[in-house]
């Protein structure tokens, strides 16, 4: 092969892995949405909202956690079921922010990940993730 | 100004003031040397007014740090990141805790290196001392107007204390080395401003070499800490989770891993005299980028290092254009004047693949930030967004195979150009290793086929490169062996994250205290509650029984921290030959209780356990506990209890301890053979009856077992030394030419 050719095969394979990264992008991408747009549930989001006093409680035959969360700004609440053991320090959250996908038939937010926002002195917040 | 200033503590704020005096003299004495008229005298003064700058600045971090051991609470920063149960070290670790500090340790870092780099810059000097003041009187500036300083109105009797997540002895390492590696990439980048703008082309590689690969060694070192510390304290499960925080040293460090080799190429054939520039410039303005990700507030929702704006953004954006301008300036301006060889290299030999490794880590780094940058990527678009660590793992996956692929055959390829068939030749050693250890893999566990194929390259790599330290240390001793060693390591750590991180086995579990359960093939019990000693943290004692006959016991530690009553988690972690097991507690559940009261030889149920109040006794210290009671001292009250499950019993001796100085009570909870725990919840002495408390705690663990995590860190350690040989060696040959 002379350097020409080299040089356009380089290019192909540039080419192509920038498609899959752009690919890989897209489908990891966990965009930020209101509620309403969550429910639509076509795609993996996250949510974020405060944590309705009391409406926490978990069933352990499902090893399942399930809460309420109401945006701060619209008073909208949203119900979420989170597989997966209760955080620590789940119900001093100022914020919660739950990664997963809106089940429609059960009508709920089935979260996979759950970030827990708690007052903490560390520059105003600390956040801790679980999985 | 004069009421704010009213709120400086002033010895602090002058220290800062004069370092902005003086590194602006330094600034006009170095420009001075360099204009014709100015000459000769102007850089002795330069040099001293840098030296005055940087005594300054180390006055002012020890001032800090002084002010810290002392808690001086009337200092706002001193207040908010200290406090009196904090012991000295963590005391003194305060001082990297909060942005203000990050930035002053940053500075205090790069104001002593650059103490040492006049030096090595030759005829030069100016010009390079020049940009690098240049560089550190950016960070200068924010603290200036961000001023650690700043005293409150009101002295509080104790500070807001430390983070509880950064009480930890890795806190008191990792960060400090971490901002040595920052400060350290404005080296190589003034070294090729400097180049770029005196037109002196020739020897700035050479020069900054050292620099490059201390600044890499360093920078890999506070990166392995940080990883130490995520994975054995913080519980997160990993070394390594692709938060922005990581990754924004993660991205200077790839940077600087292409700098390295091309420097090096430069030096010794002449290669890569361009692009060098350009790596240089990338490596400094990422740590800039990186510090403006995870400082401005961006990535708020998105870390979990979260920092909240400080209002320092825009002085972060500022200083990000004016050194991108700077430098895009000096590279479209001069760069087409520096001298190129033409490539005529061959595709089998070793410039060429040097080139192609290089292009393959910079797409690497270049995905990585494109990645880390998602949130501010999105930010236009409708809704912000992130990306989480599967897309970062997807899509180095093939990255790291073709990593692995040219590292394997670098050792072998000449720059003249090989015959395909002459390379297969000299590998055949190594391929049949890479052969036999993917075989052992297939049997292990490894079945998919890209990760064979991953353990085959991994395995070639290190095997190759061995052969090649091998051979160059017999021809010459450890002179030319360093960068080979370096890259054995890259091989080990790749078979390391493949095993730990592709084939480990995580459940989450819930154990009653006391009785066993089976996790996979070993069996779990939750043995009894660990109380606080000293330093020690509460804590919870598991005994491990594996299938093969081993038993060991595992200690992780839940417990709240006295002063914010967040719950603090720290894993506990045994290793072996083969791999880690790993524990960390999730969640601890008090359980459903029961009481009863029981006068002494009297007997209650509760459930199907049987209690029976046999005796208690009075103890005290000296001995006379009655004569100890009727003074007031501190008495223990030692009850046996007696408890009896389906026809089986046991005696316990649950403690009600009791201070009437102080009123304090400790009634620690004894665990029970059958299950549940025993405490004595009060006693009446007036008719000699007890409360005893029954409960049956549940402890939520998360148990993973890392196969061959081990390898990450022996890996990185040979990359380390590796490199430090190198630049031992190159240190060396630079003094003998001096």
């Amino acid at each position: 092969m002379n350097k020409k050719g080299y040089y356009l095969l380089g290019a192909t394979l540039l080419l192509a892995f920038a498609g899959f990264s752009a690919t890989a992008f897209k489908e990891t991408l966990t965009p930020y949405v209101p509620y309403e747009m969550a429910r639509k549930g076509d795609r993996v989001v996250q949510v974020a909202g405060a944590l309705e006093k009391g409406s926490s409680s978990y069933v352990a035959q499902e090893e399942s956690l399930y809460f309420t969360l109401q945006d701060p700004k619209t008073k909208e609440n949203m119900d979420v079921r989170y597989k997966g053991l209760k955080p620590a320090n789940f119900e001093d959250a100022i914020s919660i922010v739950a990664i997963g996908r809106y089940d429609e038939t059960a009508r709920k937010f089935e979260a996979d990940k759950l970030l827990v926002k708690c007052p903490s002195k560390y520059q105003g917040a600390e956040v801790k993730t679980y999985s | 100004m004069l009421d704010s200033l009213a709120q400086l503590y002033l010895p602090g704020a002058l220290t800062l003031w004069c370092a902005l005096f003086f590194s602006l003299m330094a600034l006009w004495g170095y420009a001075h040397s360099l204009s014709p008229a100015g000459a000769a005298a102007s850089l002795p003064f330069a040099r001293r007014a840098y030296a005055f700058f940087a005594m300054s600045v180390v006055l002012c971090g020890l001032l800090m740090t002084l002010l810290l051991a002392l808690r001086d609470f009337r200092i706002e920063y001193v207040f908010q990141y200290s406090g009196l149960d904090l012991p000295m070290h963590y005391q003194i670790a305060a001082l990297w805790a909060g942005q203000k500090g990050s930035f002053l340790i940053w500075l205090f870092w790069g104001a002593l290196l650059g103490l040492l780099i006049g030096r090595t810059a030759g005829k030069n000097e100016p010009a390079v001392m020049g940009i690098y003041t240049l560089t550190l009187l950016g960070i200068l500036f924010i603290l200036v107007r961000e001023n650690p300083f700043v005293m409150l109105r009101e002295t509080p009797l104790d500070g807001e204390g430390l983070n509880p997540l950064l009480q930890d002895d890795w806190m008191v390492i990792h960060p400090p080395i971490m901002f040595i590696g920052y400060a350290a990439t404005a080296i190589p980048f003034a070294f090729a401003m400097a180049s770029l703008w005196r037109r002196q082309y020739d020897d700035w590689a050479a020069r900054s070499f050292p620099w490059a690969l201390g600044g890499f060694l360093v920078l890999g070192s506070a990166i392995l800490l940080g990883g130490y510390w995520a994975y054995e304290t913080l519980g997160w499960g990993g070394y390594w989770g692709w938060d922005p925080v990581e990754n924004a040293s993660l991205i200077p460090w790839l940077f600087g891993t292409v700098l390295i080799h091309g420097l090096h190429m430069e030096r010794t054939r002449g290669r890569f005299r361009r692009i060098n520039y350009v790596l240089a410039t990338l490596g400094y303005l990422s740590v800039l980028y990186g510090t403006f990700l995870t400082r401005s507030g961006v990535l708020a929702d998105f870390s979990v290092h979260s920092f909240v704006d400080l209002g320092i953004s825009g002085w972060l954006i500022g200083l990000m254009v004016f050194f991108a301008g700077l430098s895009i300036f000096l590279l479209a301006t001069r760069l087409k004047e520096v001298p190129t060889e033409a490539n005529e290299d061959p595709f089998l030999s070793r410039g060429t693949f040097l080139v192609l490794a290089a292009i393959t880590i910079l797409i690497s780094t270049a995905v990585i930030t494109a990645g880390t940058s998602a949130p501010l990527l999105t930010r236009f678009m409708e809704n912000p967004g992130q990306v989480g660590p599967s897309f970062y793992n997807r899509v180095n996956l093939p990255i790291a195979l073709l990593i692995a692929l040219l590292l394997a055959a670098v050792p072998y390829l000449s720059w003249k150009g090989n015959e395909p068939r002459e390379i297969l030749q000299k590998m055949i050693g190594p391929l049949g290793f890479a052969a036999v250890l993917s075989v052992a893999a297939g049997i292990w566990a490894v079945r998919e086929p890209i990760h064979l194929l991953f353990v085959f390259l991994s395995g070639l790599a290190l095997a190759t490169n061995a052969h090649k330290t091998f051979t160059k240390y017999r021809a010459g001793g450890l002179r030319a062996a360093g960068g080979y060693l370096a890259h054995v390591g890259v091989g080990i750590i790749l078979l390391g994250i493949l095993a730990s991180s592709g084939y480990d086995e995580s459940t989450k579990v819930t154990l009653e205290l006391g009785k066993p359960r089976q996790v996979g093939d070993a069996t779990l019990t939750f043995q009894r509650f660990l109380p606080r000693v000293g330093r020690e943290k509460e804590g919870m004692e598991i005994r491990v029984q594996q299938a093969g006959g081993k038993e060991f016991l595992v200690r992780p530690r839940m417990f709240t921290n006295d002063r914010t009553r967040q719950v603090m988690v720290n894993p506990d972690i045994r290793n072996f030959l083969l791999q880690d097991f790993y524990v960390s507690p999730i969640e601890l559940d008090p359980g459903e209780s029961a009481e009863v009261a029981l006068a002494q030889g009297t007997s209650s149920r509760i459930g199907d356990r049987e209690f029976r109040f046999d005796s208690f006794e009075l103890q005290a210290e000296g001995g006379n506990a009655m004569a100890a009671m009727a003074a007031g001292k501190p008495i223990n009250i030692v009850t046996r209890v007696t408890v009896t499950q389906e026809g089986k019993s046991e005696t316990v001796q649950p403690v009600y301890a009791f201070n009437p100085a102080t009123g304090e009570v400790s009634n620690p909870m004894v665990a029970l053979a059958s299950g549940g725990t025993l405490s004595v919840g009060g006693i009446v002495p007036m008719n000699g009856t007890v409360q005893l408390l029954f409960n049956k705690p549940l402890l939520s663990i998360d148990v993973t077992r890392k196969p061959l995590i081990q390898l990450v860190w022996y890996g990185f350690y040979v990359v380390l030394i590796g490199g430090t040989i190198a630049l031992v060696f190159r240190l060396r040959e630079m003094q003998r030419r001096e």
